[in-house]
């Protein structure tokens, strides 16, 4: 029996957003109300900087396994990271100033987001499948009860149920996988399961059937089709700033470990799996856009359009080529700046209308406020694909990718998707800007500052993606070469 | 010069969206940056170097190593194709900056200011060299677009819009995959540097073109699209939008792919006389003003493929310059008949007639902008239209005989659109105090008709600009290899 050693350095980020979140839970039981509502957000923010900063400092680090190969620091995991504690940041953001289960709650809330975001850190730099499973156990259950946090409203508690029992269906299913790889290789770590499976049958029944379950336990996390169910509920019933947090984010490590996982231990069935992951992605392609035609709800279509955009994700994943890797950082960059950007946007709607948002709430409401309008509309057209916004980009770079695999057939399907995606897509920007409508009243009282600032950032990310996309995809490419460097 | 051309109009467009000017102030603005367009595009005319090929360029590297080694570039620079289209541009836009001023469209900060980030973007996609640059410029085109329709057209807008969003994405998502894989096949995006085989991309290519342009039959968004914008709007539309097609055609399609289009040219030939007499006889069959000049349009886009696809000097001469002729006389025919809607309140001619009682100015200009439009000997347009022509008999006698037929139903359809609007009895929306043409409206159309008229006086000075420009997009005359033709 070996020790295993112990690398402070590799978990700083997890160490600190654990400690504020420990830290913060000690001191709410002493805080009063309103001083908790201001404090914690703060702390929150500080914590995101602070685990921003650390997985910073490791971005170049040569790429080295640590504590016995359970985890593997790489710029691709780093990356990943840095994602997530963005996300984490505007969230903090987009919640200043929410009512209901966030404001009474606030303590717990702000905990729940760091320890979620500690688990989601976890998992970018995980390289085993008990590291996943641990780490994903961690931040789901903090999800489930973020989304449910609203007690007050039947929506959150629904949303959070389902996603509670969906969520662990899911974990199950990669919780079987990891076994039968375990059956079949011996090895939980994903390097080693590769050695061992080089001396072995690649093909051997058990091995694929493993791998078919992680790939389903982790669609189900990547909301793709067809274990998205439980994504339109929980997005709906969500506060919305979870709900930005989540899509931004639970993406973010889904696609991330998704990749890691396929290409570092399965590269010798990379045949079978790209091919799955390709289905997977039409699918995903198909059911989400057709879905959100029919909503009229914005956070319920934006769901779906977030399981529309899986398959763009997925599609980088399928290439198996260094171009997929970078193509998929970049795209999850933009992606999470123009989700969390909409649904922020929808969340400062909300509070001035005091319930959900519906299309027709839109109304004439982009003369009001014409930045907010504006912001959404770059929003959206990023999220269809259009220049000079990162999702233009993007899609270039996706598409890149599917077509040097000879996956071309993906890019055509990408097309389709998005075509269908803007007929629901630019509902919203002509009821922003009906000119034949009642430009709703000004709100007097709070003009929610931080949750505008926030919007303006993912907006002016989304727009210099765009036009200057050279230093991400620098950054890109040292991470797709780290993967395997 | 070139990035002067494409930041100008850009630089004017934030300027409006980011200071509170006012009507007045705006309007100075877009109409002082519209007019410094021209003159800027003046000035490169009068410097370009004839037969001296790409000129005024401008080549940074934008985006490096997008992946497996290919940068993007700003690469911008015009030829003689490339110049006539951006003057093409300026003039367009000027008119219709001063017709939307006249009109006094609501919000005139945003109105003009999409009206210039419009500008910007085809500036940008007429010079562009780089693949991906041109699609920047392509897509950036369409969001102004897209909203000017959506938020300032007709009753039938949203309907309208959603349709010309659907049909062009279309096209120009296929064509980003196609940008997609000519970089990961030839790992560059620099126009001049790919000769490309391939059916498949080539095809990806032309359904945007052929939408945007539009080829018969892909033309269904163009009539509610031109009936529901406002007329400024509808002219650049027509005018100048749909060239952008018909550039795109020439430039990629051709330049790029010269053995699969030569291949496939009958296809285009037999869909662009259709689409010629297509359009003409449903012209003269149509109820109002715009509708006329809308499937007049069509008709004379279908000949300008023709004149591509003919594959022969002769046939890309023409169809150039019936590009610049046309985008010139449509974009004047627009703004008039905008002129007329804001006097009667509608373009039916139920509802017109009898214009030339009285406001002799109004029907003279009229009168010009129909005779162009029907080619009439001696006019620019004759001299382009015979250019594809003769393209065409060489190319086969009975497709010159067939795309005549279209030129003769062209007279056919203004001649009635002229005489409903201006002759028979007053219409009811007409009255006698509908007042003619004012100096400042004058001001927007004579410059128009000045174009024209010089070009007639002096087609070579058009003609011998573009002449390089065959030689210079690197077109590939005659069969395909025979390698290809044996499979």
């Amino acid at each position: 029996m070996t020790t295993i050693p112990v690398n402070f350095t590799a978990i700083s980020p997890e160490i600190i957003l654990l400690s504020v979140a420990s830290v913060l839970l000690a001191a709410g039981v002493f805080l009063p109300q309103r001083g908790a509502e201001r404090l914690c957000p703060v702390l929150a923010a500080g914590g995101f900087v602070g685990a921003m900063v650390a997985a910073a400092a490791q971005f170049h680090d040569a790429p080295h396994w640590s504590f016995d190969h359970t985890l593997r620091l790489d710029s691709f995991g780093e990356g990943g990271r840095l994602l997530v504690f963005a996300a984490g940041l505007l969230a903090v953001g987009v919640s200043w100033g929410a009512g209901g289960g966030i404001a009474q709650r606030a303590v717990e809330y702000n905990a729940l987001i760091l320890a979620a975001a500690a688990g989601m850190s976890l998992i970018c730099v995980a390289n085993s499948f008990v590291t996943l499973f641990v780490a994903l156990e961690l931040f789901s259950i903090a999800l489930y009860v973020m989304v449910a946090i609203d007690t007050d409203s039947i929506t959150s508690l629904e949303g959070g149920l389902k996603y509670l029992i969906v969520g662990s269906v899911g974990a199950a299913f990669l919780l079987y996988g990891s076994a039968l790889v375990y059956g079949a290789t011996g090895q939980f770590e994903f390097d080693r399961i590769a050695t061992a499976i080089r001396s072995s049958d690649p093909h051997g029944v058990v091995l694929l059937l493993g791998i078919a379950l992680v790939i389903v336990g982790l669609g189900f996390k990547a909301n793709a089709a067809p274990f998205h169910m439980w994504t339109p509920d929980a997005y709906q019933g969500a506060p919305t700033p979870v709900t930005a947090f989540m899509s931004a984010a639970t993406k973010v490590v889904a696609l991330v470990v998704a990749l890691r996982v396929l290409v570092t231990a399965f590269p010798a069935e990379a045949g079978i799996w790209q091919t799955g992951l390709a289905a997977i992605a039409i699918a995903s392609f198909v059911v989400g856009n057709l879905a959100a035609l029919r909503q009229t709800d914005v956070k319920r279509m934006l769901a779906y359009s977030t399981v529309g955009h899986s398959g763009f994700l997925l599609t980088a994943v399928a290439a198996h080529s260094d171009l997929g890797t970078r193509a998929l950082m970049y795209y999850l960059t933009v992606y999470g700046a123009m989700n969390i950007g909409a649904f922020a946007v929808v969340a400062i709607r909300e509070r001035e209308i005091g319930r959900p948002v519906q299309i027709a709430d839109f109304a004439g409401w982009g003369y009001r406020r014409p930045l907010l309008g504006t912001a959404l509309l770059v929003f959206l057209l990023s999220l269809a694909g259009f220049p000079p916004t990162g999702g233009f980009v993007g899609k270039l770079y996706i598409f890149s990718a599917a077509v040097h695999n000879g996956q071309t057939y993906l890019a055509v399907a990408g097309v389709v998707a998005t075509m269908v995606a803007l007929v629901y897509y630019l509902r919203i920007p002509f009821a922003l800007f009906d000119r034949d409508a009642v430009v709703p009243e000004p709100r007097t009282g709070s003009g929610f500052p931080l949750a505008t600032l926030t919007t303006g950032l993912a907006a002016t990310a989304v727009l210099v993606l765009g036009v200057v996309p050279g230093p991400l995809i620098d950054l890109a490419r040292s991470a797709g070469a780290s993967l395997l460097g | 010069m070139t990035t002067l051309l494409i930041f100008l109009p850009l630089a004017a467009a934030l300027t409006l969206a980011l200071v509170p000017v006012d009507r007045r102030g705006a309007s100075g603005l877009a109409l002082g940056a519209a007019l410094g367009e021209v003159v800027v595009g003046a000035i490169a005319l009068v410097r370009f170097h004839a037969g001296g090929g790409t000129q005024f360029i401008t080549d940074t590297r934008w985006i490096s190593d997008f992946g497996l080694g290919t940068d993007v570039r700003f690469n911008v620079g015009m030829d003689g194709l490339s110049l006539f289209m951006v003057g093409l541009t300026a003039v367009g836009m000027a008119a219709a900056v001063g017709a939307a001023i006249h009109a006094g469209r609501a919000r005139p900060r945003a109105y003009l200011g999409l009206l210039l980030l419009l500008e910007s973007a085809l500036v940008l996609l007429f010079t562009a060299h780089d693949l991906v640059l041109f699609y920047v410029g392509w897509e950036v085109m369409m969001i102004p677009l897209y909203v000017l329709m959506a938020v300032w057209g007709g009753p039938g807008r949203r309907a309208a819009t959603i349709q010309f969003v659907v049909y062009t994405l279309i096209g120009s998502l296929l064509m980003l995959v196609a940008i997609a894989a000519i970089g990961v096949r030839y790992h560059t995006f620099e126009v001049s540097q790919i000769h490309s085989g391939s059916t498949w991309l080539f095809l990806f290519f032309a359904a945007a073109f052929c939408i945007k342009a539009p080829l018969f039959p892909l033309h269904g968004w163009l009539p509610s699209a031109y009936r529901e914008s406002t007329s400024e709007v509808t002219a650049l539309l027509s005018g100048v939008v749909s060239k952008a097609g018909a550039y795109g055609l020439i430039r990629f399609c051709l330049g790029m792919f010269g053995g699969v289009a030569f291949d496939w040219r009958w296809l285009f030939l037999g869909l662009g006389l259709a689409g010629l007499l297509y359009g003409s006889i449903v012209a003269f069959r149509q109820a109002d003003a715009r509708g006329v000049v809308a499937y007049s349009s069509l008709g004379q886009m279908n000949l300008i493929v023709i004149g591509i696809f003919v594959f022969n000097a002769n046939g890309l001469t023409g169809a150039i310059f019936q590009m610049v002729n046309h985008g010139v006389v449509s974009v004047a025919a627009f703004l008039l008949i905008g002129l007329v809607e804001l006097r009667t309140g509608g373009d039916a001619f139920a509802q017109l007639g009898g214009l030339a009682n009285r406001r002799p100015v109004l029907s003279t200009v009229f009168l010009i902008a129909a005779l162009f439009t029907l080619a009439v000997p001696g006019s620019s347009v004759f001299v382009s239209e015979i250019y594809i022509l003769i393209g065409a008999f060489q190319r086969n006698a009975w497709l010159g005989a067939a795309a005549a037929l279209g030129i003769v139903l062209a007279a056919m359809y203004m001649l009635r659109w002229y005489s409903a609007l201006a002759h028979e009895g007053d219409g009811p929306s007409v009255t006698d105090a509908t007042p003619d043409l004012r100096i400042g409206e004058l001001a927007i159309a004579v410059p128009l008709v000045a174009a024209l008229v010089a070009m007639s006086v002096w087609p070579n000075g058009v003609m011998s600009r573009i002449g390089v420009a065959p030689e210079r997009t690197q077109i590939h005359f005659g069969p395909s290899p025979p390698e290809r033709d044996a499979q």
